[in-house]
């Protein structure tokens, strides 16, 4: 097990910062030892301040994260109720059609997308639009910028982040005692009520769980966007986060030093990111408190 | 207040009946328990009272209004569950008023009615606390709480003190029973301790897969089954049953005869004889041989072997019993059970 954890965490993450700190491109082993300190970081800042792609990218991460987070864990949360109120049959068919995104292969998944968004007639949203008389032209939806990138993006990630809060949210849901909810029935509870007094305040711990790991994996996400701008489905500026940017960089473009260096302060936003969260959402308390017979 | 009337109530799920056509009356007031094994479908009738489950046949009467289609909420029930179901995010007040907020009840008025109901169940001291920082009697109290606060005209509980130890279930039942005297209201009890249904309700229902094999008294459960399911069912050590053939007011079990009483002198054929464990003398009558004793004190209960099926009987503590001894018993009172249909005779 340590050894699984020195290969394949420790030994990465020290080499990530190391590297940040020299000149190191293409994996060329002639730039090991050539360590030029902070200069990658000052180039990041300075190219923040000064290049409009880096800004919009900078932007883009985080537009991109605040929003799909929100309809993620939310997204999920307001699927597992909504199901959890039907019956067992339908709740599982429906919260089986919410898992196919995550099943389909990205390329594939993506590729349905990159149909759907496509900027010309032969897009199913634009020929849907044309068809209805809403619209005459063809709009290129993924290069309006900013909102438009901004949309697709987060729709496209959205949609797959959604199954995930929605598995966890429905398991927790399942663990409470249907007597909770029966009794509040009896009271004259409705469906919101008994979501919002009972329900929700039971996934304390479940809702905390799913923000910070969403969190964590959309700002290390790049997979579905790599693909997007690729294909040109997006602008490449808004359509692309800090995480693409670090690949492109370092393992595309071959700059591994500063590529590296954006990996670094990613981590470190995710790192700060993930205790904040857990902070303000009263971590501690949770754990050393106990929550009851629930 | 009410009266309710269960007329041919049946459900299923699925291919599964869970009841089959329950007819029930449960007066004004009175403290009826629906008792039978896990998986009877008595749980599944308080939840059709309830509003919970809607019968799939039949129809269900609160004095003479139908409720079938009413949802829960507007039947005025009160319920408290096996696991008392107490919101584990809420304090014990939060819980108590939970009922009176959905109804919108004026914030005076919910402290005037909070306060009486605690007082009443002596748990004013608790409601800061959290069902965490309460024991499983306290637990059951601010259950009964929740479910009385909101005045309502039938109060149901599905196995309440299941979960509580043997001591202190003892001490509860005789506590809700004298709640449920005081405030007059009508309520049903689920359970499958049959010493529980027998101490507290006033008439006991045997439910059995699905469907009702006797309503009565617990006197009249007890005393008279009409069923040989019920009677083995009720009593600890529950009845005796042996294979028997009666013919012309005798009674011939193996190679032994006992005279039958007066109103099964007509009986005719192989029956099924049911016997209680006390009302047994050691004297002559049944030919069995002494399997085991137990000394329960005041009392011991002998285990008697009669071609080959056992037998027990409470004697008086005083007399001596050995393995092996021959004995012979004779039942002062016995229910004769017709031996295909399992029904009394």
């Amino acid at each position: 097990m340590l050894v699984m954890v020195l290969i394949f965490y420790l030994i990465p993450l020290v080499m990530t910062v190391y590297l940040s700190f020299t000149s190191m491109k293409n994996w060329n082993v002639k730039y090991l030892f050539d360590l030029v300190g902070f200069y990658n970081y000052h180039r990041l800042f300075y190219m923040f301040q000064h290049d409009p792609s880096f800004k919009a990218i900078v932007l883009t991460t985080i537009v991109f994260i605040l929003i799909t987070l929100v309809v993620n864990v939310f997204g999920g949360l307001g699927l597992a109720l909504g199901t959890f109120f039907l019956s067992d049959i339908v709740g599982s068919k429906f919260r089986l059609l919410w898992l196919l995104p995550r099943i389909a292969p990205i390329a594939v998944y993506s590729l349905v997308w990159y149909y759907f968004f496509h900027e010309t007639s032969i897009g199913t949203l634009n020929s849907i639009l044309m068809e209805l008389g809403i619209i005459h032209q063809p709009i290129p939806w993924g290069q309006i910028i900013p909102w438009g990138a901004w949309s697709v993006i987060i729709f496209v990630n959205g949609l797959v982040g959604v199954s995930f809060g929605m598995i966890v949210f429905t398991s927790a849901l399942n663990q409470i005692p249907k007597e909770l909810v029966i009794a509040a029935r009896v009271d004259g509870a409705s469906a919101w009520t008994i979501s919002k007094r009972i329900l929700i305040p039971l996934l304390k711990w479940h809702l905390l769980y799913v923000l910070t790991w969403q969190f964590l994996s959309l700002l290390t996400t790049y997979c579905h966007l790599f693909l997007l701008v690729e294909w040109n489905l997006v602008n490449r500026d808004y359509g692309t986060t800090l995480a693409l940017y670090v690949y492109n960089t370092a393992f595309l473009g071959g700059e591994l030093d500063q590529g590296l260096a954006a990996a670094v302060i990613l981590s470190v936003i995710g790192v700060s990111g993930g205790f904040l969260t857990l902070k303000l959402l009263g971590f501690e308390k949770m754990m050393k408190r106990p929550r009851g017979d629930v | 207040m009410v009266r309710i009337r269960l007329e041919n109530i049946t459900k299923e799920f699925g291919d599964f009946k869970a009841l089959d056509g329950i007819d029930l009356e449960i007066e004004e007031g009175e403290f009826m328990a629906l008792l039978g094994p896990s998986g009877s479908g008595k749980s599944t009738l308080l939840y059709i009272i309830a509003g919970i489950y809607k019968p799939t046949k039949g129809r269900i009467y609160f004095d003479d209004g139908d409720v079938t289609d009413l949802p829960p909420k507007d039947r005025n029930v009160g319920l408290v569950f096996q696991n008392w179901a107490l919101y584990p995010h809420m304090s014990v007040f939060e819980n108590i008023t939970f009922p009176l907020e959905l109804r919108k009840v004026a914030k005076g008025e919910i402290r005037r009615k909070v306060a009486e109901v605690t007082e009443m169940l002596k748990i004013e001291n608790l409601l800061d606390r959290y069902p965490w920082q309460l024991s499983g009697g306290q637990q059951q109290r601010v259950a009964i709480a929740r479910a009385l606060v909101k005045e309502p005209d039938v109060l149901l509980l599905d196995e309440p003190l299941s979960n509580l130890d043997a001591l202190l279930r003892i001490e509860v039942r005789a506590e809700l029973k004298r709640l449920q005297k005081k405030l007059g209201i009508t309520a049903v009890y689920v359970t499958h301790d049959q010493a529980e249904a027998l101490a507290m309700a006033d008439r006991i229902a045997v439910i059995k897969d699905g469907r009702l094999l006797q309503v009565g008294t617990p006197e009249e459960i007890y005393e008279r089954p009409r069923h040989k399911f019920v009677g083995g069912f009720i009593g600890n050590p529950p009845m005796n049953f042996l294979n028997g053939f009666a013919d012309r007011g005798i009674l011939r079990i193996g190679k032994s005869t006992i005279p039958l009483p007066k109103e099964y002198e007509s009986v005719r054929g192989e029956v099924i004889v049911g016997f209680r464990p006390h009302d047994v003398e050691i004297g002559e009558g049944i030919e069995g041989e002494v399997y085991s004793v137990e000394h329960l004190g005041r009392e011991q209960i002998v285990t008697v072997s009669v071609e080959g099926e056992m037998v027990k009987v409470i004697v008086p503590g005083d007399r001596r019993f050995e393995f092996g001894d021959k004995v012979r018993l004779k039942p002062k009172k016995i229910v004769l059970f017709d031996k295909k249909t399992e029904t009394a005779i």
